[in-house]
């Protein structure tokens, strides 16, 4: 009997060791939600990379996301977009809010000592972009000595074309960054600018919108975008690898790139990397792999082609985005309608105990306060959703703005209130006390009713300060009504209609606030019953 | 009734109060009067702890503050203590947010727990004794100086306390509201409340106090029944304050 049972063990090891030794399949990636795959990105970057779709501005479309959508399906996960500021994308890698970050990042190495790279999806060189009018029709002319100074070119912050600039002192140029790609493109229309350096998929993008410009030069540079996962994060950048070379080899990524315009002879290197191993991170154990049978683009699916719709115009615009564009006016609301009472009751406090409090009390609240006046919201917030994690404190976007713009606010209310209760004469907490109320007594029911009536103008003030403030929260991946504006102004270059609905809708909110302010003032007057 | 006994007080290197002493009975009336600056309103406020001091003590009925209570003990007597003295500012001082019942029930209600109906009850009666039955929902500043002054009596005496003590309580009113208000006053001595007031209305020593204590330089330089100090002062400080003031 014991004899047989030894016998079925050795068996099953023997077969659940087979299942470990199973390869490749057998990596599970920790991810962070089983069976999704969330990348991050910035629609406000603009197209082709991710942008709002036309249909449906909520959704995103281009061709990172197809390409996210496709990797995600080789590895048997859902893809799932998180929407970031482009230029926090290492941060949010980093706290751990995104498995991956894919959004024409390029590969660089001072990168690699903080983020995991994959190979290269795309290859992409520099375009300068300048008025047909002429004034520019050569690199050269920006060395030249120019009668105004220097030529102003606009880039996107923190990308590889301002970089490049920065890495050309011989250039008398002033470098001019923005948030995103077609904002940098306009102003060169309106002469704002001189130029713009751009990465080549969003200068062949956008070409159809900006007519009056033109490619100066052939495009400079030569860099290459990865894919970029958290440190140590080897097993889920093994099996992004896989899947990259099956779609280079089998034509996909030929095929997306085709539908955006994008392709070019340029890319023709990522299937050299594929082949001849030739890449940082690129181990030798593929190197061996078995080889793939290439089918051409020819044998997938039929070319389509992605374009981009002619600018809309006025009420055409009301009427696309109107009801997005109300949906993010109602995220401001929220936050701002949520974390200001919380603001109030801690600044309640903080006042009181500066003002009434213990001596050991007094000090602490009084660095809180100028701490948190000192800094800006946009730093509290940043230490909240990228640092708090480092020590195991994981605090979810949404609850992120709610907490930072509360704390925030709360340290300015503090001094509201403060003023306002030493505004309230002396002799009535005397005459309360003399009357036998004790100190909370007196404060809750003398005190504080008068103060109240004093700081109402002042609060009311204060709360429609933070309804803007509100704007901030897109550092933490929260798309509120300023970023809406910007990813879809971006998107459509319809700025001056989307910014006459934004402020619409920031004055419509705001506005009844101011009443009802006026209404307590009055009502400050009358007596309660 | 009440006992101060060698009260000392110092701001810095200043006796504001040295060695202070007084005693009221029950039922009787003492007036301080002096030169501005005699430490007079500081004497008062130190009885119900308005101010600290550093020797000596406050005694009222079995309650006794000392002058090295711990915080928390004297937090503790103060409460006693207060529930016991009344206190009349010389700025009335009175809840602006409240009206008048409202500033009058307050601490009833809130203080000593009682029935809203029965304290304002309580109230519409002090109102009466006062004078003041009319203006049961006026606003503290929608009352002349000398009601205002009124409604804060009415409102310590809310408290049923058993001194009331009572700071100038017409230094800020013009002479014909400081008549209405000192006939108040007059009417609460003849009821046999135990007071203390610190005035410079000669009248209404007379009129009304016991004894009189002449306070400067934060010393008692002088006291005693009230004829006897006013017919034959006896320190060249009452008789010059006295003739100044009857000078008027």
């Amino acid at each position: 009997m014991a004899r047989r049972r030894v016998d079925v063990l050795v068996v099953a090891i023997f077969f659940l060791s087979l299942l470990w030794a199973t390869p490749a399949r057998a990596e599970i990636p920790s991810l962070l939600t089983p069976g999704v795959l969330t990348w991050g990105g910035d629609q406000e970057g603009g197209g082709p990379y991710v942008y709002p779709a036309d249909d449906d501005p909520r959704r995103v479309v281009g061709f990172e996301v197809e390409l996210a959508d496709e990797l995600a399906a080789r590895l048997g996960l859902r893809a799932r977009f998180l929407q970031g500021q482009w230029d926090r994308m290492p941060d949010l890698l980093r706290a751990r809010k995104c498995d991956i970050v894919l959004n024409g990042y390029e590969w660089m190495p001072a990168r690699l000592d903080v983020m995991e790279a994959t190979i290269p999806y795309y290859v992409f060189g520099l375009q300068l972009l300048a008025r047909d009018t002429g004034e520019i029709t050569s690199w050269g002319d920006l060395e030249r000595p120019f009668a105004q100074g220097r030529r102003r070119i606009g880039v996107l912050a923190a990308s590889a074309a301002e970089k490049y600039l920065q890495s050309r002192p011989s250039l008398a140029i002033e470098i001019v960054s923005y948030d995103g790609s077609t904002d940098a493109m306009r102003e060169v229309e309106t002469g704002k600018l001189d130029a713009t350096l751009q990465d080549t998929p969003a200068a062949t993008f956008y070409r159809s919108r900006f007519p009056r410009l033109r490619a100066v030069g052939a495009p400079v540079g030569h860099g290459y975008y990865v894919v970029y996962a958290q440190e140590g994060q080897k097993a889920l950048v093994r099996r992004l690898n896989e899947a990259l070379l099956a779609m280079i080899d089998e034509g996909r990524i030929e095929a997306i790139y085709r539908a955006y315009g994008i392709w070019n002879d340029a890319q023709r290197e990522l299937g050299d990397i594929a082949r001849s191993g030739r890449f940082y991170g690129y181990s030798k154990e593929w190197h061996d792999r078995p080889a793939v049978t290439k089918r051409g683009v020819r044998d997938g699916p039929p070319e389509r082609r992605v374009e981009i719709t002619a600018r809309k115009r006025g009420f055409e615009v009301v009427r696309a985005y109107g009801g997005v564009l109300l949906q993010s006016a109602g995220l401001t609301l929220v936050l701002s309608c949520l974390s200001f009472p919380l603001a109030v009751l801690a600044g309640l406090f903080i006042a009181m105990g500066r003002l009434y409090g213990p001596a050991w009390l007094r000090a602490p609240l009084a660095v809180y306060v100028e701490f948190l006046r000192g800094t800006p919201v946009m730093l509290q917030l940043f230490f909240i959703f990228f640092f708090l994690p480092e020590v195991g404190i994981n605090v979810p976007a949404f609850w992120t703005a709610i907490l930072g713009l509360s704390v925030n606010y709360s340290a300015y209310e503090s001094e509201i209130y403060r003023a306002g209760l030493s505004a309230v004469p002396k002799g009535q907490m005397e005459a309360a006390l003399a009357l036998g109320m004790s100190r909370p007594l007196a404060l809750r029911r003398i005190i504080v009713p008068q103060a109240v009536r004093i700081v109402v103008p002042p609060v009311v003030n204060d709360f429609i300060a933070l309804f803007k403030d509100t704007s901030v929260c897109s550092v933490v991946t929260l798309v509120e009504l300023t970023k809406r504006f910007s990813v879809l102004s971006q998107s459509t270059q319809a700025t001056t209609e989307l910014m006459a609905m934004t402020a619409v809708l920031y004055l419509v909110m705001s506005y009844p606030l101011s009443l009802v302010s006026r209404r307590l003032e009055l009502g400050a007057g009358k007596a309660p019953s | 009734m009440i006992e101060v006994q060698g009260l000392c007080k110092r701001f810095g290197a200043v006796d504001v109060l040295s060695d202070l002493s007084l005693s009221v009975d029950k039922g009787k009336v003492a007036a301080i009067i002096g030169p501005s600056g005699g430490g007079k309103s500081t004497f008062l406020r130190c009885i119900n702890g308005l101010e600290s001091f550093e020797r000596g003590h406050v005694r009222v009925g079995d309650d006794v503050l000392v002058s090295s209570d711990s915080a928390r003990q004297r937090a503790e007597r103060l409460r006693a203590i207060r529930r016991k003295v009344g206190f009349v500012f010389q700025q009335f001082n009175l809840f602006p947010h409240l009206d008048v019942i409202g500033n009058i029930v307050e601490a009833p209600l809130r203080v000593l727990g009682h029935e809203r109906a029965s304290a304002v009850g309580e109230a519409v009666r002090l109102l009466e004794r006062v004078g003041l039955a009319d203006k049961k929902s006026a606003l503290p500043h929608e009352l002349s100086g000398g009601q205002q002054q009124r409604v804060a009596i009415a409102r310590a005496l809310a408290m049923r306390p058993e001194v009331l003590l009572l700071d100038e309580p017409t230094s800020a009113l013009d002479p014909v509201m400081a008549a209405e208000v000192m006939s108040v006053i007059t009417e609460l001595a003849s009821a046999g409340q135990t007071m203390i007031v610190v005035t410079h209305q000669l009248a209404l020593v007379r009129a009304i106090a016991d004894t009189v204590h002449v306070f400067a330089g934060g010393r008692r330089v002088e006291y005693g029944p009230t004829a006897a100090v006013f017919e034959s002062p006896a320190h060249d400080i009452t008789r010059a304050f006295l003739h100044k003031l009857q000078a008027w």
